[in-house]
């Protein structure tokens, strides 16, 4: 047992395992005996990875490349969920949960649920005494997400339930300690949230909507319905690439060498080896060029732009 | 069918006796107390209160401060920080020669207010009855001066849960030094990648006085385990204790010692002197205690097969990762923190060459605030700029 919420030593049949290429290809398989699987490195046994350990380097029947088959974490599943709407990246995904002091023991509920993908990393937060109360009104993502958490171990702590929040609220009340609204109109479920929150202690809200007009709505709702401490954010994660680029001494150009500080660091290394011949006494020494570790951030940050909305629901004890 | 569930015990729906809250106060300034029982907690200008009266209480209820060191919970505002820089200013800044009150009235208003004779809604009554002005202006403009005039005058204060969260936001504002100056949201990113869950058992070094450690603390229960690494012979871990923690949970933080590393363990051999006195006995029970639980934590350390390795320290993070990786199981996430990314990049490049690591990725949280108001939807600003 265990996986999403659980780390496991091995694989066994029935497992999700992400399969890893490259960093920018990976793909979640579940684990058939029996099944081939067939990628650009060749072809790979599933009896094989049966048995062997998460983490585990395999190389495929032609000997054409490895993979590695990795132990999947919610991280790594929003990565690679099937995108059947928008789904949250791990940035929010991570600023909501701490933000709404998840952890183990916390009842949450959240709309809708898309795909998934924060459903996954809120149920391993809460595990094992805390429960996830999930809603979606799309008849086929609410099954194929309640499929996928019985795949992935996870329905002991989720309830998934198929239900027009706007239109029918949640049906619980005094209930969760924090409610996650990701819906084109979230000031419509606020009363909803409000009935569903727990009245003897703090209660936490979050909407998340991609303009600043759903924010302003949704802060009015808010504000009417009694809760305070409306708070916005934008959150996001830009990635840096580290490169050496070489940083020759003047005396190099001074001498009459020329520097190709476009080319690959290797590549360069092989041509000045060339140049320099075997009149050089050390070709290899000589060869390199000193270099130092630059970064930069890259361009493109993963996901589209979205406001998060946050907000307390304080009871105030009749006095 | 659905699980029915139980209430959770993690959740201790009210402030405690012991408890430490954060308090934070009209002019939005927050300051960390301890609800000792029968103390006595002071606010500076905005007044006093007795301790055992915020104990049973909830938080995030606004509290106003009456004459006796009594509160009583108001009515929810929605903006607490409210910003004064929106296009409506030249309305609500206040024209000095509109306000008929002279300076001296107002200095012994105020003094009169500290004293707990005078309400802060008196005090702004009588600004606004005096204020010339006042009547013509919007009615948007008259909410903001008097939201302004209580965040100077009411003696009211608002009580926040410590949560890992608000812990790390109060300490970046007041001491980012001693938390190596991480952000709530970059926190936020390192407890996920880390994939902290209930049962995991965490390795990591935190040279900030605990904040990660404890945030670890707090994402696993019994059944999992913080082990930590620090320099020097005693652990500081401050921050921890400030944590809404049980103390068994804080009992699952275990630490060894730098030093100790590569400790070979010896029986121990200390006897009593004859006719030891009390002195003696303590000292060597301690000593005993000791020595067991260093035997103990060498041995967990060495069992290894940890869930993740978090690294916050300010020792060269190649260094610590080769000397921890032999501990940390396959699969399993190491994540490092570092305000400069100078000192993360040596670490990057070299997990990024090295076999033992898939997947070498080096990111920075970027978050931005906004201010909205209810009344005013065309003012959405960031709140930097
Ligand atoms: C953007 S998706 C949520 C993505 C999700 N947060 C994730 O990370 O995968 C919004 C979902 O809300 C559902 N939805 C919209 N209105 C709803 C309603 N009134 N009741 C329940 N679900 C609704 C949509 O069908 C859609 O699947």
């Amino acid at each position: 047992m265990g996986m999403f919420h659980e780390y496991k030593t091995t694989i066994s049949a029935g497992d999700t395992v992400i399969i890893y290429l490259t960093p920018d290809s990976m793909y979640p398989l579940t684990m058939t005996p029996g099944a081939v699987q067939n990628n650009k490195f060749g072809s790979f046994k599933h009896d094989d990875m049966i048995g062997s350990k998460f983490g585990t380097k395999m190389r495929s029947h032609t000997g054409r490349g490895f993979i590695y088959l990795l132990h999947p974490t919610p991280a790594l599943w929003t990565q690679v969920v099937p995108h059947r709407t928008q789904i949250l990246y791990l940035p929010d995904i991570s600023f909501i949960s701490s933000y709404l002091d998840l952890r183990p023991g916390k009842i949450m509920i959240e709309s809708g649920t898309g795909s998934g993908s924060f459903s996954h990393s809120i149920a391993r937060t809460i595990a094992p005494t805390g429960h996830l109360y999930t809603f979606e009104y799309h008849e086929l993502r609410a099954t194929t997400a309640k499929q996928e958490f019985e795949e992935h171990g996870l329905s002991d702590m989720i309830t998934m339930e198929h239900r027009d929040v706007i239109a029918n609220g949640f049906g619980k009340t005094d209930l969760a300690d924090a409610v996650f609204l990701d819906l084109p109109a979230p000031w419509d479920a606020v009363k909803a949230a409000k009935e569903a929150l727990r009245k003897d202690t703090i209660g936490r809200i979050c909407c998340f909507s991609p303009c600043i007009e759903q924010v302003q709505r949704t802060a009015v709702a808010l504000n009417e319905h009694g809760f305070s401490d409306i708070r916005m954010y934008e959150c996001l994660a830009r990635e840096h690439e580290v490169r050496s680029a070489p940083v020759p001494d003047i005396e190099t150009a001074i001498g009459g060498e020329k520097v190709n500080f476009k080319m690959s660091k290797s590549d360069r290394n092989k041509k000045r080896k060339l140049e320099a011949g075997s009149a050089e006494p050390s070709g290899e020494e000589s060869a390199k060029l000193p270099e130092v570790l630059v970064s930069k951030p890259t361009d493109i940050t993963r996901g589209h732009t979205s406001y998060l909305t946050f907000a307390i629901l304080a009871p105030v004890d009749q006095q | 069918m659905p699980m029915e569930v139980d209430q959770p015990q993690t959740t201790t729906p009210r402030i405690s006796a012991g408890d430490f809250v954060l308090i934070r106060m009209p002019s939005t300034n927050t300051k960390i107390v301890c609800m000792k029982p029968g103390t006595t907690i002071s606010l500076g200008k905005f007044g006093s209160f007795k301790a055992d009266n915020l104990i049973g209480q909830t938080f995030g209820a606004t509290f106003e401060i009456q004459k006796d060191g009594k509160i009583i919970a108001q009515a929810p505002t929605a903006f607490d920080n409210a910003d004064d820089t929106e296009a409506n200013n030249k309305e609500i800044n206040d024209d000095p020669t509109s306000q008929k009150m002279t300076f001296e009235q107002i200095e012994e208003l105020k003094l009169k207010s500290i004293a707990g004779d005078v309400s802060a809604k008196e005090i702004i009554d009588s600004l606004t009855e005096n204020n010339a002005s006042f009547e013509k202006k919007t009615e948007y403009a008259k909410s903001k001066y008097i939201r302004r005039k209580e965040r100077k005058f009411m003696k009211a204060f608002t009580p926040i849960e410590p949560t890992v969260f608000n812990l790390c936001g109060y300490f970046f504002e007041v001491n980012p030094g001693k938390i190596r100056g991480i952000r709530p949201d970059t926190l936020s990113q390192l407890l996920s990648l880390a994939n902290v869950y209930s049962k995991a058992r965490v390795l990591t070094v935190d040279d900030g006085q605990g904040l990660i450690a404890g945030s670890l603390l707090s994402r696993t229960t019994s059944e999992g385990m913080v082990f930590a690494m620090h320099d020097g012979d005693v652990s500081n871990y401050d921050v921890v204790r400030y944590m809404k923690l049980s103390p068994e949970d804080k009992e699952r933080l275990r630490t060894l010692p730098w030093h100790r590393l590569d400790h070979e363990m010896t029986p121990f051999t200390e006897v009593l002197p004859e006719n030891p006195t009390e002195k003696d006995i303590s000292g060597y029970e301690r000593r005993k205690r000791g020595h067991a639980r260093l035997a103990s934590n060498l041995e967990t350390l060495r069992a290894g097969e940890f869930d993740a390795l978090v690294i916050s320290t300010n020792y060269n993070v190649v260094s610590v990762i080769k000397r921890l990786l032999p501990y940390v199981g396959g699969s399993r996430m190491v994540v490092v923190y570092s305000q400069s990314e100078e000192t993360l990049i040596e670490a990057f490049d070299w997990m990024r060459h090295s076999p033992e690591f898939l997947n070498v990725q080096m990111t920075e949280s970027w978050l931005r605030e906004y201010q909205a108001s209810c009344s005013a939807p065309s003012h959405v600003l960031p709140e930097d700029a």
